[in-house]
C-alpha cells in the first residue's frame, strides 16, 4: 500500500502517482485530504485497486475513472463519482450536490445524506444513499437506479426519463412526469443483496417512482413535407415567402413550435457586407506561387499542453453521431486527415472508426455527458466543453425519435425512442466559479496533456469570453446566430443570438477590455462558406475557423432543411440502415476533402493577394464596410465604394485591365 | 460568480477574525481570482469609521481626500483620525446627526464602502494574501467577518465593485453574496422609487440594499432573510453580517454551493469544504449543506 499526503504533494503530482501505484497493483491512502478536489480523477485499472481517502474529499472524487474502488472516510463535495463506468465509490458521512452525476455503471453509496440533484442525468449503475436525499434526486436520469434509505426531498425524478427510484423514508413530492409504482420481489432481493453489501441496514419497505412516460415523445412528430430547399427558403427580399407559408402550414399540423435542421435563414449583416481594401482578384491561380504562403496554424497551446497542429486556419465544426449517421462521421473524419485539419466528435460520443481515421479529434462535453467518458478523452487531441450553439443559445441538443436507434441509444446511454432533448444545463456548472473546478477536472483526466476548449454560441459574447479567458481555456469555439443544427425549433434558430460578425467583435473587443494576453485561442463560426469568408474573419482577429454546414454540403447535402424527420433522402441525418446505404463514403469523403483544399488554395491566394507571406499577418486594416450596418458592428470605415471588388468583372472592364 | 467564507465566535473577545478568513479564502481562491473582500467585526468604537474607495494616482487621490473632508464639514462631522492606504481612504469621525441622511449625500458624491462603529470593509483587486500584505488584515482582531473572492462576469473588476457590499444608509450591516439576482432590475426599479441609489450594476449591491431597506423598517434580521428568499428571484447563497450576529439564505433551487460548520465556540460558513477545513488541517468535520430556501441566523453573546 502506498501512502500519499496531499498536505505536502499537490493533486496533480498525486493523481500522477495514484496511477503509477495502481498500476502496480498497489492501493493507495490518501492523507491529509482537507477537502481538496478532484482527487483520483483520471484513473482507468483493469485489475480493481482501492484508494482509501483519510478525511474528507471536495469535488469530483473518483470522477472520469474506470475500474477502481474508493473509500471516503468522512465528507465528499460536488459531484462524487462522476461520470464512472465501472468501480465504485463509498462515502463515509455527506456528500454535497449531484453524488453519482453521469454513471454509466458505477455503484455510489453515501453512508450520510446527500445534497440535491443526486444522479442527475446517471444512465446505469447504482446510487445509494443511508441518509436523506435534497431535492430533486434523480433529475434527468436516462437509467440506473438511486435507492435512498431515509427521506426524499422535493421533486423527486424531475424530468428521469428512465431508471427506478427507491425511497425507504417519506417522499415531500414527486417531480414532473414521475408515478409510483409497486416493486416486485426480485427487485427487492436485489436491493437487499446490495445494502448487505456494503452493510447498510434496511427493512426493506421502499416505494418506487418511475417515470410516467408523458412527456418522453412530442405528441405528434414532425411531418415529412416538401423539400423546400434552405437556399430557396433563405431567400432574403420576401417578408411573406414560401418559407412562411411553411412554417404556418407545419405549426398548424403539429401544434407547437416547429423543428427543423439547418440555421437562420433570415438576412443579417454578415462578411459579405465587408471586403477587402486592395483588389484581390488580381492574384495569379497558379499553385506554384503559392506554396510558400503559410497556413499552418497550432490552436490550444496556452498552457502548454499540445496543440491542435493544422495545415490551414479551418476546423471541421462539432457534430453528433446521432444527428449525423455513421458513415458520414467517418467520411468527415477522412477528409480532415487528408486535409491536415481537424475533426470533433459533437454530442454522441466517439466512434472507433472515426479515432481511427481522423489525426485530430475533438472530443465534446456536453450537458448530457451522453456518450462521455474518460477512455475516450484519453484518446482524443482535444477536449471541448459544450455551453451552447449558435443555432440555439441556452439550449440543449434535440434528436427526434426516429433516430434514437438501439445502438445509438446504447452509446448515449438512454432510452430506446425518446425525442431526446438534451439538458439546457451542465449538472456541475451553474456559474464561471464551477467551471474552473470542472476544467481542473478535465485537465486531471487528461494529464494536462490536450487543449481544452469551451463552444459558446454568441449571445453576451463581451462577458463569457472574459469568463474563458479568466477561467483558463486554451482556445474558444464561437458560433454566431448563423450556424446550423440537426434540430432545433425554427423561433430559436431565427431570432436568439447575435450574428457571426458581431460575435467575433464583441470577442476582440471583450478580452482587449481586460488587457488578455494573445493567447487564447479563437476559433470563428457560423456560416461560413469559403476561403474568402475565411480570410475575412482571420484578418477581423480569429485565430482560426470552422465549417460545419459547407463540408456536409460538399459531402453530399441538399440542404433540405429536415434533418430532424430522421430519413435523410441522402443518408447524411439519419440512422435508418436503408436510408444510410446510400451514401457512398468514400466517393463523399473525397468530395470533401476536395472542397478543403478550395479552400486552401483560396485562403492563400488572398493572402498573397493582399500582400503576405502568412496568412495570420492579415488584419483589421485589410478590411472596409460595405454596408451602414456592417461599419457600425465592426468599426471598419465604411466604404460603399468597394463593392465592386465583390462581383466578377464584366467582360469591358477586363478589356480596360488589360489594356491598362 | 465567486467564493463566499464567513466565521463567528460566539463568545466575546480578541479572535483571530483576520487570519481566520484569509484561511478561508484563500482556499476558494480559485472561485474568484479577480478581488478579495472582508467585512470585519471588532470593538465597538466611539468614533463612526468611514470607508472610501479613492484613485490610487495623484493628483486625483488627493482630489478625492480633498473632497471627502469638504463633504464631512458640510454634515458637521470632524476627522479625528484618517489614513489612506492602496485604493482606500480611512476616517475615524465624530458625528451626531441622521446617519441615513448624512451618509445618501456623501454616497451622491464619493464612493463610500463601509460605515459604522464596529465594521470595516476592506476589499481591492487582488488575492486575499496581496490583500494582508497591503492592507494587514490579518492583525484585525475581533469577533466575526465575512468575506468574499471574486471573478467578474458582468461589471468590471474594480476594487468599488468588489464585495462585500455595505447595506447602504444603515451602519455596520454588509453583505457577501455567490450568484445571480435574475429580476435584478425590477427589484432595483423598485427600490430606486423607495428613495435608493445604485452606484454600480452589481447584483450583489441589490441584495444588501433590499436588507437595508427592510431592516430600516423595523424587521429581525431573520425574518428579512426569510422574505428575501420570496422576493429574490435566481441562483444564490448570500451571507449577511449585522453588528452581533451572521446569517446566510440559500435560493430555493440550490444552485450556488454552500457548507457551514458549527461547534460549542464557532459558526463558520463557505461555499465549499475546502475552506472550512483549512481551519482543521488534518481533520474530518462534520460540515452540513443547508437545504434549498432556508435561511439561518446566529449572534454573539453580548
Amino acid at each position: 500500500m502506498v501512502q500519499i499526503d496531499l498536505s505536502k504533494v499537490a493533486i496533480t503530482e498525486a493523481n500522477e502517482r495514484i496511477r503509477a501505484s495502481a498500476a502496480d497493483g498497489q492501493d493507495v491512502e490518501i492523507l491529509n485530504p482537507d477537502a481538496r478536489h478532484n482527487i483520483g480523477v483520471g484513473l482507468v485499472v483493469d485489475n480493481p485497486v482501492t484508494i482509501r481517502i483519510k478525511g474528507s474529499a471536495g469535488y469530483f472524487c473518483g470522477g472520469l475513472t474506470d475500474g477502481a474502488r474508493f473509500e471516503i472516510d468522512h465528507n465528499a463535495g460536488w459531484a462524487v463519482g462522476d461520470n464512472i463506468y465501472k468501480g465504485s465509490v463509498v462515502v463515509g458521512g455527506n456528500a454535497g450536490a449531484i453524488p453519482g452525476v453521469a454513471i454509466r455503471g458505477a455503484e455510489i453509496v453515501v453512508r450520510g445524506n446527500m445534497g440535491s440533484r443526486a444522479g442527475q442525468v446517471m444512465k446505469a449503475g447504482t446510487l445509494a444513499c443511508g441518509g436523506n436525499a435534497a431535492f430533486m434526486a434523480g433529475y434527468m436520469m436516462y437509467g440506473g437506479r438511486i435507492i435512498i434509505l431515509g427521506d426524499a426531498a422535493d421533486k423527486v425524478g424531475q424530468d428521469m426519463s428512465a431508471g427506478e427510484i427507491f425511497v425507504g423514508g417519506k417522499i415531500a413530492s414527486l417531480g414532473n412526469d414521475t408515478m409510483i409504482v409497486d416493486m416486485d420481489e426480485r427487485e427487492r432481493d436485489e436491493i437487499m443483496e446490495f445494502l448487505e453489501r456494503y452493510q447498510l441496514k434496511h427493512d426493506g419497505g421502499f416505494t418506487k417512482v418511475v417515470n410516467a412516460g408523458t412527456k418522453l415523445r412530442y405528441a405528434k412528430a414532425e411531418p415529412r413535407h416538401r423539400p423546400q430547399p434552405f437556399f430557396v427558403s433563405s431567400k432574403s427580399s420576401n417578408y411573406w415567402n414560401a418559407k412562411v407559408q411553411e412554417d404556418i402550414w407545419i405549426k398548424g399540423e403539429v401544434g407547437r413550435y416547429r423543428i427543423r435542421g439547418y440555421g437562420a435563414s433570415k438576412p443579417v449583416p454578415h462578411l459579405n457586407d465587408i471586403a477587402f481594401v486592395k483588389d484581390i482578384s488580381t492574384v495569379a491561380p497558379d499553385p506554384e506561387e503559392l506554396k510558400d504562403i503559410n497556413l499552418k496554424t497550432t490552436i490550444g497551446g496556452r498552457f502548454g499542453a499540445k496543440p491542435l497542429s493544422l495545415s490551414m486556419p479551418v476546423m471541421i465544426a462539432p457534430m453528433s453521431f446521432g444527428a449525423l449517421s455513421r458513415k458520414v462521421k467517418i467520411a468527415l473524419a477522412r477528409a480532415s486527415r487528408l486535409s491536415g485539419i481537424s475533426e470533433n466528435t459533437g454530442e454522441g460520443g466517439m466512434l472507433d472508426e472515426q479515432r481511427a481515421e481522423a489525426d485530430q479529434l475533438i472530443f465534446q462535453c456536453l450537458s448530457g455527458r451522453l456518450g462521455w467518458n474518460v477512455k475516450d478523452m484519453q484518446r482524443a487531441d482535444a477536449i471541448e466543453i459544450y455551453i451552447s450553439q449558435g443555432a440555439k443559445p441556452g439550449l440543449g441538443g434535440q434528436l427526434m425519435a426516429k433516430k434514437v436507434t438501439p445502438e445509438l441509444a446504447a452509446i448515449r446511454g438512454i432510452p430506446v425512442g425518446i425525442d431526446l432533448r438534451s439538458p439546457s444545463r451542465h449538472p456541475d456548472v451553474l456559474g464561471a466559479d464551477d467551471l474552473v473546478i470542472k476544467l481542473q477536472e478535465f485537465r486531471e483526466a487528461t494529464f494536462h496533456k490536450v487543449p481544452i476548449g469551451i463552444k459558446m454560441g454568441a449571445g453576451r459574447v463581451n462577458d463569457d469570453i472574459k469568463i474563458a479567458y479568466k477561467d483558463g481555456f486554451d482556445f474558444v469555439e464561437l458560433d454566431g446566430l448563423q450556424g446550423s443544427t440537426g434540430a432545433a425549433s425554427t423561433e430559436v434558430l431565427e431570432n436568439v443570438g447575435i450574428p457571426t460578425l458581431a460575435a467575433v467583435q464583441e470577442a476582440i473587443d471583450g478580452l482587449a477590455e481586460i488587457d488578455a494576453k494573445d493567447d487564447m485561442d479563437l476559433v470563428m463560426m457560423g456560416g461560413l462558406k469559403d476561403g474568402v469568408d475565411i480570410v475575412k474573419m482571420l484578418a477581423l482577429g480569429a485565430d482560426c475557423t470552422s465549417v460545419g454546414t459547407a463540408a456536409i454540403i460538399a459531402g453530399g447535402c441538399i440542404a433540405c432543411m429536415q434533418c430532424h424527420v430522421g430519413t435523410c433522402p441522402v443518408g447524411i441525418a439519419t440512422q435508418d440502415p436503408e436510408h444510410e446505404a446510400r451514401y457512398d463514403l468514400d466517393r463523399q469523403a473525397m468530395n470533401m476533402h476536395r472542397y478543403f483544399e478550395s479552400l486552401r488554395w483560396q485562403i492563400a491566394a488572398i493572402t498573397k493577394a493582399l500582400g503576405y507571406d502568412d496568412v495570420h499577418k492579415v488584419g483589421r486594416g485589410d478590411l472596409v464596410a460595405l454596408t451602414p450596418e456592417a461599419a457600425d458592428i465592426t468599426g471598419l470605415p465604411y466604404r460603399p465604394e468597394h463593392r465592386h471588388t465583390e462581383r466578377p468583372l464584366t467582360g469591358l472592364e477586363l478589356l480596360d485591365r488589360k489594356a491598362g | 460568480m465567486c467564493g463566499i467564507a464567513g466565521v463567528l465566535f460566539k463568545r466575546q473577545g480578541e479572535h483571530e477574525i483576520g487570519k481566520t478568513l484569509i484561511e478561508m479564502l484563500d482556499g476558494c481562491q480559485h472561485r474568484g481570482p479577480d478581488s478579495t473582500g472582508f467585512a470585519l467585526y471588532g470593538d465597538t468604537k466611539e468614533l463612526l469609521q468611514l470607508r472610501f474607495i479613492v484613485p490610487m494616482q495623484d493628483p486625483a487621490r488627493q482630489e478625492a481626500i480633498d473632497n471627502i473632508a469638504a463633504l464631512l464639514k458640510r454634515h458637521n462631522a470632524t476627522i479625528e483620525k484618517e489614513e489612506s492606504v492602496g485604493c482606500s481612504y480611512h476616517i475615524e469621525v465624530r458625528f451626531a446627526g441622521d446617519l441615513l441622511a448624512f451618509t445618501r449625500d456623501i454616497e451622491e458624491h464619493a464612493k463610500l464602502v463601509s460605515v459604522g462603529h464596529t465594521l470595516d470593509i476592506i476589499k481591492d483587486d487582488g488575492t486575499a494574501h496581496e490583500l494582508d500584505e497591503l492592507y494587514h488584515v490579518g492583525d484585525f482582531k475581533g469577533t466575526h467577518g465575512i468575506g468574499h473572492v471574486r471573478l467578474a462576469t458582468e461589471s468590471a473588476v474594480r476594487p468599488e465593485a468588489a464585495h462585500p457590499f455595505w447595506a447602504t444608509g444603515f451602519e455596520d450591516i454588509a453583505i457577501v453574496h455567490n450568484g445571480q439576482i435574475t429580476n435584478y432590475w425590477k427589484m432595483r426599479r423598485r427600490l430606486e422609487r423607495r428613495g435608493y441609489s445604485f452606484h454600480t450594476d452589481n447584483d450583489s449591491e441589490l441584495v444588501a440594499v433590499y436588507l437595508a431597506d427592510k431592516l430600516s423598517q423595523g424587521e429581525t434580521l431573520d425574518h428579512v432573510l426569510e422574505t428575501a428568499i420570496e422576493d429574490l428571484d435566481g441562483t444564490f447563497s448570500f451571507l449577511v453580517s449585522t453588528k452581533d450576529e451572521i446569517g446566510y439564505a440559500k435560493d430555493n433551487l440550490a444552485a450556488k454551493p454552500m457548507v457551514l460548520y458549527e461547534t460549542d465556540d464557532m459558526i463558520a460558513i463557505a461555499s465549499e469544504e475546502v475552506s472550512l477545513n483549512r481551519l482543521f488541517p488534518g481533520q474530518s468535520i462534520n460540515s452540513t449543506e443547508p437545504a434549498p430556501g432556508t435561511h439561518q441566523t446566529w449572534s454573539r453573546s453580548i
